[in-house]
């Protein structure tokens, strides 16, 4: 009876003197404890963050530049064949040999933009091989075959890596009663765009 | 006084670790899931690596002057290549798109990487071809002009058996040595996809010659052929072919165009053409492949007359078209 009644006492003197009650020493080291924890937690947390992006980043650029690799390896297998391509290819028999009198036609179309996988592709003529910019002509249906170049087309990207090749081109001539092919070399000028994280930005 | 001591760092310890099991386990879920996603997008980074790669490996197949080329793509695991094609998509040319995938644990193929498109390609084969050895091929295809190479890719893990097969397919494909190709005689037996011309029963894949049609058992479509494109119907699926088909129309379209611009160049040099009223009367797109046997009727009498023009006046080459 008499324990049950310091019980009794014990509980009102707890409910009057509450706030006391609920701020012992003991709970604010553990506080503290939590804390401490809580910062060092989030501290390994955030380094591994920061390692985490450390290495997404080297892979994104390491996936930029294999795009890169990829394109101009692209670029490069196709170009050999380029002027065997139907678009291309000389009437005879002739390996590696463009028609000019194709390519003439084909000066300005865009559409094979959507087609090859060059970011811009264009034709010099032996005329235009030391030339400058201002001096070489360009060539258009008016002025063939009298002219040095051939714009075929250019999506006129920011980064471009160019890479060349060289060819024999034919045309048809008409001398003396007689029509022949009159051919000389040229150099198939194709463009790969490189993929750039700042140009993917902007 | 014990007991309260007991019971305040008993609380004390297990709030403690409580906090530190939840915060532990979020930070290794979200490590474990990092961890997971990463290697998830490096796989996908390789295998879309690698589709991007393979389109290369189609360049050394140009014909150029050949009747043909072939090779093997040899892969160091069980792989599979995905085919799709868009005869819309990429106007006005269309585009066929590739995909990669190989095996990771026992038989089972990872997630299939990005779809690469491939825009100046005209690939024939099945949706998805699988095996560790691919073999290619490819063919020129003329109308009446060379148009493109068709390019066949078939794995090494499907044999077709060809039943009766005339003699300039047998040439033709014997000579570019694939070895999952096979000539059944009277006295060899093959398993694989049987091929029989006429109609023979319990064909897979029936060729009908004077028709000009190909018919599959398990998709009973039919597809239409002209020339080279024999193959192109035997080795891609109904669906995969119609639309390369179209493809193919719109390549005619810009290169009859071409050559409807050069008749008025080599007019300059005394060299004139009838071919121009004919060819571009061709002009213009196909419902389906049935719609090749009217364009090679035509494509023959554009020919014969380009046969005939006067000599160094000829508009283009064809050595193989007949």
């Amino acid at each position: 009876m008499k324990i049950e009644n310091k019980k009794n006492e014990l509980r009102i003197q707890i409910l009057k003197n509450l706030k006391r009650f609920l701020e012992p020493s003991c709970l604010k080291k553990a506080e503290l404890r939590i804390q401490e924890m809580a910062f060092m937690l989030l501290a390994v947390f955030l380094f591994f963050v920061l390692i985490g992006l450390f290495i997404l980043t080297i892979v994104y650029t390491n996936i930029h530049d294999t795009a890169s690799q990829i394109a101009e390896d692209r670029t490069l297998s196709s170009l050999t064949s380029l002027a065997d391509t139907p678009e291309m290819s000389c009437v005879g028999s002739k390996s590696n040999c463009i028609d000019g009198d194709k390519l003439i036609n084909l000066v300005g179309k865009n559409i094979y933009g959507e087609f090859w996988p060059y970011s811009s592709l264009k034709v010099i003529k032996f005329s235009g091989f030391n030339k400058n910019e201002k001096e070489i002509i360009e060539c258009k249906k008016e002025n063939y075959p009298e002219c040095d170049v051939f714009y075929i087309y250019d999506k006129k990207v920011k980064n471009e890596r160019a890479i060349s090749s060289f060819a024999t081109m034919c045309r048809k001539e008409f001398e003396n009663d007689y029509t022949y092919d009159k051919c000389e070399i040229v150099k198939i000028i194709a463009g790969t765009k490189l993929v750039n994280e700042n140009e993917k930005q902007n | 006084m014990n007991l309260k001591k007991i019971n305040n760092k008993g609380i004390a310890m297990s709030f403690n670790w409580i906090f530190a099991i939840l915060a532990g386990g979020f930070i290794l879920f979200l490590a474990i899931f990092s961890a997971g996603k990463f290697i998830r997008t490096s796989e996908q980074v390789i295998y879309s690596e690698t589709a991007a790669s393979l389109i290369s490996l189609f360049d050394p197949l140009e014909t150029g002057l050949a009747s043909g080329k072939a090779h093997e793509i040899n892969f160091k695991k069980k792989s599979k290549l995905f085919f799709e094609c868009n005869e819309n998509l990429n106007p006005p040319f269309g585009k066929q798109t590739i995909s990669f995938s190989e095996q990771t644990f026992g038989e089972v193929y990872g997630e299939k990487g990005e779809e690469v498109s491939i825009k100046n390609k005209y690939i024939f084969s099945d949706r998805v071809v699988e095996g560790d050895k691919i073999y290619a091929f490819s063919k020129p295809l003329f109308i009446p002009f060379k148009i493109t190479d068709l390019n066949i890719v078939t794995s090494q893990d499907q044999n077709y058996c060809f039943y009766d097969a005339p003699e300039y397919v047998k040439e033709d494909l014997e000579g570019l040595n694939m070895k999952n190709i096979i000539f059944v005689n009277e006295t060899s037996k093959c398993k694989g996809i049987s091929i029989c011309f006429g109609s023979k029963a319990n064909c897979e894949i029936k060729i009908f010659e004077d028709e000009k049609y190909v018919i599959k058992k398990s998709y009973g479509k039919r597809v239409y052929y002209v020339g080279e494109l024999i193959y192109g119907a035997i080795f891609s699926d109904p669906e995969t072919y119609e639309c390369n088909i179209k493809r193919i129309k719109v390549k005619f379209d810009e290169l009859a165009k071409i050559y409807l611009d050069k008749i008025s160049i080599i007019e300059r040099k005394d060299c004139k053409s009838n071919i121009g009223d004919k060819l571009s009367k061709l002009l213009g797109k196909i419902e389906d492949s049935r719609g090749l046997i009217e364009l090679y009727e035509a494509a023959e009498d554009i020919n014969s007359i380009n046969r005939d023009a006067k000599s160094g006046c000829q508009l283009y080459y064809n050595g193989d078209f007949e």
